[in-house]
């Protein structure tokens, strides 16, 4: 089997998306604050992983 | 019904609950959802078993390390504890690996972490079963 190739935006994607939703389902009871917890993680996940690449940017090249 | 009696009623029920408790906490270890499901709490066990096979399978599939516990080295130790917190998944992931991990590509390094938050995540689940197993948490 080949292996998975992902970039790293991709990578970052998918570990945000699944952390957040199992994160909201867990941590929250009612659907509706389920679906908002979720994404308010997802939304914190991707804006600090991305800011955090553009802090290292300088220092890559 | 007296104070004494409510009192030897609880701790008569006290154990086989914390027992109860135990054995859905070890459930949830064993097969990510399983504790939630055996409670009755369906969307959070799908949700469990979804999120961790979906984490091991991509962890895996990107050839990321997944540490034995045969080591010296107490940092790969700990990669074995929370790479181990998947439960099943874990061994499933470990017997079906044929070319062994690839961490001089990005993809490799990421999927070490994809593996070791799928095992983090499902200890964390299998905790929130326990706790909702004690009545503390819903």
């Amino acid at each position: 089997m080949s292996p998975l190739r992902l970039s790293h935006f991709q990578a970052l994607l998918l570990f945000a998306f699944l952390v957040s939703l199992a994160l909201g389902v867990l941590s929250r009871r009612a659907p509706k604050e389920q679906v908002k917890y979720a994404a308010r993680s997802l939304f914190w996940f991707l804006l600090i992983g991305i800011g955090i690449g553009w802090i290292m940017y300088p220092f890559s090249r | 019904m007296t104070d004494e009696a409510v009192t030897k009623t609880d701790t008569a029920a006290g154990p086989a609950a914390e027992r109860r408790a135990a054995m859905i906490a070890i459930a949830a270890w064993l097969l990510p959802g399983l504790g939630h499901a055996l409670m009755r709490m369906w969307s959070r066990a799908l949700a469990c078993l979804l999120c961790v096979g979906a984490l091991v399978f991509c962890g895996a599939g990107m050839r990321g390390n997944l540490f034995g516990w045969e080591t010296a080295d107490p940092f790969s130790r700990l990669g074995f504890v929370a790479d181990a917190g998947s439960g099943v998944f874990y061994w499933i992931a470990k017997s079906v690996e044929s070319g062994g991990p690839d961490v001089s590509h990005a993809d490799g390094d990421y999927g070490t972490r994809l593996l070791a938050a799928a095992g983090v995540l499902n200890l964390l689940a299998a905790l929130h079963a326990y706790e909702a197993a004690r009545g503390r948490k819903a």
